[in-house]
């Protein structure tokens, strides 16, 4: 049993004998008891109504003095809240704690010296592999974070989607992380249901070498709560791996007990070496190491425990705004101190109705991609948007630019027109047209389609996001192509053709669309993609197979298709890319002609002055086209090292070139 | 004592940007910071490979990346498309080990190599800032240039787990940098946005518009210089911001140079250099 917080009931006769029993803790009042600052997380002076925990070097060395207390008390006012993990959570007052490392981890036979711990900290296989399970996106956020803080204990931190994530390649990891959400009624998240399928089957491997904890978030208004969590908990251990740190579960307001069990974690999975031996002796070590000396409530670690009624943020907002009548625009900025908790949508909200009711923007749900804005360069839906999840921590206000999402016409301030993206997503037909295929009959009698597991979850995992409302404001490019259809239209198309419902004559139809110029081939840059949080790496993947098709249909002609081929081409020759290729089979004479007058050549003969090359050689740009970028290139790339490596893995995987 | 790194100058470095590969080796010189060549090494792909076949890109990223390891080294470049691409391929073959699997296989067979995957990608400014120390950084600069400057990052250096302890969308990592150089960062909306140089062969004229609208807002920041983390975007940004200009109607001239060129610079090597790009834009203009 460990104590998570105290706090006193009504009824209280000031006699003095808590406050005699743990001065520490308690101070009688003229009426009542209080609980001390010193001993708070919250750092708060009253009878801790709010049960805010008490900090860990409380519960450490005053648990026994506190009990003493509770059962000195003459009137019983003093209630003591335990922490115990395994409780069924109807019972507990406060989110459950157990910090404590698990009794059953293995002990190094011979321990290290904590001199010992820099080069323990640097020896072996260092990463700690973080899973979310998300629906809302509060593990993923909470994961990242995580993995940030991994670094301080020594470790690398990286974080796995759930989604798509072989189980074979989980059984081999050394130190895992869950951090799991529950949905609805006991499910699994959308992306966790995959490899929870996988590791729960009678196939899947064992985890012998593997040390593990769970974070299982939830909701206690539901029946079973953060039933997700608990699964891969009990799981886990019944595949062979060690557990180091019970489970923690938590309710709607999670950071408090997250922060605690994320610190407790890091510093058991950090002592923890590449055979699963738990290292004892190096805990405190590792503790001092992050603290540096200042304790976890003081910390900048990321795992603080703030007091999340009342923490208030400085934050610079400003915000675009467009009149359509005057044809004016500009930007309005407001410095405020908000409670870190609102949301940015009841941040403009409050702006409208307190400070300028002319601001307009599209108001809704928290997930409404017809809400989403711009925020810092950020795709952004603000119902859902904490101010505080917006600082990057740096001191001084936090600095917000709100802008318009890109891609569409504004109305009004942040007001955009969709109509332009439906007429789009008409264009391209985007509409399903179905093959005969395999069916079973229900109970019922009602054919239904049958379809491979996995593939169900790649299909679902393309279509996994916010909307195409805020896809198509992923793409950096959109807001500059006109003619470009957008990523979502793409995305969608991509998925209607790899549904194995999809018939043959629609597939070709859907690839001839695919291989026009105002598809997939019309996106300058796929890397957006793979930062913007509403889309993410499956999308962006999603989108180069994509135009993979869309090159092989077009057999690698045009621009687009001679940049690509060339560029393997090059590569296989010499190693190295080969800009003068490139330049020369892309563009062709045209294309280099029309350089000559628009600036381009001029730079590139001087190029001299960027590189600090020879004068000469740039100006041959003028008499021997073509030129590349800068300073004449090389016509002919010297080899790399051991180039017969690169040809022979060039032929033994792709003969084209 | 000083730092040592496997040494990837990018995809262009050896071409169409030696300025680039030229400066590196001068600021890492003045820094402390060793560079171990990786002369085998292959361009990486850029992405571009990976739309053609994507296990071929991995797999030659996966020779490059054991070339490191075989050194005990992480590696360190200053092209952010490579950063982002080596990293991008390390992480899916460290999430997918039947991928791994796969592309040992072949590594070994056809080169006699494997690949662990301990081997770390370094950006240039990742090691500047978390490696070196702004304050050590500051003391070595000798020649510090206190204008308004405008920080570029591009997209691909701008990926959750690439950049450290950065934000990926409000970052501060190069703004320090110039700041611990006398220089005065200049914020402005589009530093991480995409100048869609990959589309440059291919959608000029979307590209133009991209680039223009980077440059452009730097510069109606009062930026006199912009300092691009991106190798390939450095390029475009500086050659063709006069064809982006006239595509446009904005007001784009702006000198670019790369980061390897402003800290080779302001840590004392090539004090003509920048004179030169100044006189280049007062001649050609526009």
């Amino acid at each position: 049993m460990t104590i998570f917080s105290v706090y006193i009931e009504e009824g209280c006769i000031t006699c003095d004998a808590c406050e005699e029993a743990a001065p520490e803790v308690f101070e009688v009042t003229d009426d009542t008891c209080f609980i001390k600052s010193d001993v708070r997380l919250d750092g708060g002076f009253d009878r801790n109504d709010s049960k805010s925990a008490l900090k860990k070097e409380a519960i450490q060395t005053l648990s026994d003095d506190i009990f003493d207390a509770a059962d000195g008390c003459p009137v019983d006012v003093i209630i003591v809240v335990e922490a115990q993990a395994d409780k069924e959570e109807k019972e507990v007052e406060a989110p459950v704690i157990e910090v404590e490392a698990a009794v059953d981890v293995g002990i190094a036979e011979e321990p290290l010296v904590v001199e010992g711990l820099d080069a323990f900290l640097s020896t072996g296989d260092r990463t700690l592999n973080i899973f979310f399970g998300s629906q809302s996106g509060n593990s993923e956020e909470f994961a990242a974070k995580l993995a940030k803080n991994a670094a301080q204990y020594g470790m690398e931190g990286v974080v796995h989607d759930m989604d798509g994530f072989d189980i074979n390649s989980m059984a081999s990891m050394k130190r895992v992380a869950i951090v799991c959400s529950t949905w609805g009624e006991g499910e699994m998240p959308d992306n966790a249901e995959a490899l929870w399928q996988a590791a729960a089957s009678e196939s899947a491997p064992r985890m012998d070498g593997m040390s593990f904890t769970v974070l299982a978030l939830g909701d206690t208004s539901y029946e079973l709560f953060c039933q997700s969590g608990k699964d891969w908990d009990k799981r886990l251990e019944e595949l062979g791996a060690n557990r180091v740190v019970n489970r923690v579960d938590c309710d709607v307001d999670y950071e408090a007990p997250a922060s605690l069990w994320a610190e407790e974690a890091l510093t058991m999975l950090s002592a923890t070496d590449d055979s699963g031996n738990l290292h004892e002796e190096l805990i405190h070590a590792i503790r001092d190491l992050v603290s540096g000396g200042v304790s976890a409530v003081d910390g900048e670690d990321g795992f603080t425990l703030p007091d999340l009624s009342t923490e208030e943020v400085e934050v610079q907002l400003s915000v675009f705004r467009y009149d359509p009548h005057e044809r004016t625009s500009g930007t309005d900025t407001w410095l405020c101190s908000l409670n870190g908790q609102t949301t940015l949508l009841d941040v403009l909200r409050s702006i409208q109705r307190t400070h300028d009711g002319s601001l307009c923007f599209t108001d809704g749900s928290p997930h409404d991609p017809c809400t989403a804005l711009l925020v810092n360069g950020r795709v952004t839906l603000p119902g859902s948007t904490r101010i505080d999840r917006l600082s990057n921590g740096r001191p001084g206000p936090v600095m917000l630019t709100i802008e318009p999402l890109p891609g569409y016409d504004v109305l009004r301030d942040l007001c955009v027109d969709f109509d332009g993206l439906l007429k789009k997503r008409e264009t391209a037909s985007l509409w399903h047209v179905s093959r005969t295929r395999e069916a079973v009959k229900s109970e019922q009698g009602i054919a239904i389609g049958l379809m491979e597991p996995f593939k169900a979850a790649e299909l679902h995992s393309m279509a996994n996001h916010p909307g195409p409302q805020v896809i198509h404001s992923c793409s950096d490019a959109v807001a500059y192509a006109d003619s470009y259809l957008g990523p979502s239209v793409c995305l969608d198309l991509w998925v209607r053709r790899c549904d194995p419902r999809t018939s043959d004559k629609r597939i070709s139809a859907i690839d001839a669309i695919l291989a026009g110029a105002d598809t997939i081939l019309a996106e300058t840059d796929m890397a957006p993609f793979g930062r913007q949080p509403l889309a993410g790496r499956d999308i962006q993947a999603a989108l180069s197979s994509a135009r993979t098709r869309a090159l092989e249909v077009n057999g690698f002609n045009g621009r687009h298709g001679k940049h690509v081929w060339w560029y393997a081409w090059t590569l296989k020759s010499s190693g190295k890319v080969n800009d003068t290729v490139l330049y020369r089979q892309v563009l062709g004479p045209l294309g280099l002609l029309s350089n000559l007058s628009s600036g381009v050549t001029a730079r590139m003969v001087t190029g001299f002055t960027r590189t600090g090359g020879k004068m000469v050689n740039d100006i041959l740009a003028l008499v021997a086209p073509p030129a590349g970028l800068g300073k004449m290139p090389r016509q002919f790339n010297k080899r790399v090292d051991k180039h017969h490596e690169v040809v022979s893995i060039f032929n033994s995987l792709d003969r084209r070139f | 004592m000083p730092i040592q790194f496997a040494y990837h100058p990018g995809n262009v470095a050896h071409s169409s940007a030696p300025e680039v590969d030229e400066t590196m080796r001068a600021a890492c010189r003045s820094l402390g910071i060793g560079l171990v060549d990786l002369p085998g090494a292959t361009s990486c792909g850029a992405g571009i490979l990976g739309q053609v076949n994507r296990p071929l890109q991995a797999t030659l990223n996966a020779r490059t990346m054991s070339m490191a390891e075989d050194l005990g080294l992480d590696i360190i470049t200053p092209c952010a498309t490579t950063a982002a691409t080596l990293y991008e391929d390390l992480n899916m073959l460290k999430s997918d080990l039947n991928m791994m699997s796969t592309v040992n296989t072949t590594l070994e067979k056809t080169t006699g190599r494997t690949l662990e995957g301990t081997v770390r990608i370094r950006h240039l400014l990742q090691v500047l800032v978390e490696d070196i120390g702004l304050e050590t950084f500051s003391k070595k600069v000798k020649n510090p240039i206190r204008s308004k400057l405008a920080p570029y990052y591009g997209p691909n250096l701008q990926q959750d787990g690439l950049i450290g302890g950065d934000d990926v969308f409000d970052p501060w990592y190069l703004e320090s940098i110039i700041e611990s150089s006398g220089g005065i960062p200049v914020r402005y909306p589009s530093r991480t946005s995409s100048a869609g140089t990959p589309g440059l062969f291919s959608e000029e004229q979307t590209v133009l518009r991209q680039s223009a609208t980077i440059l452009s807002e730097a510069k109606a920041g009062g930026a006199k210089m912009l300092i691009s983390a991106c190798t390939l975007s450095h390029g475009v940004l500086d050659i063709y911001q006069g064809k982006a200009s006239r595509s446009t109607g904005l007001n784009t001239n702006l000198p670019v140079v790369h980061l390897s060129e402003y800290v080779a610079f302001v840590t004392g090597n090539f004090p003509k250099r920048l004179a030169m790009l100044k006189t280049r834009l007062a001649v050609i203009g526009d």
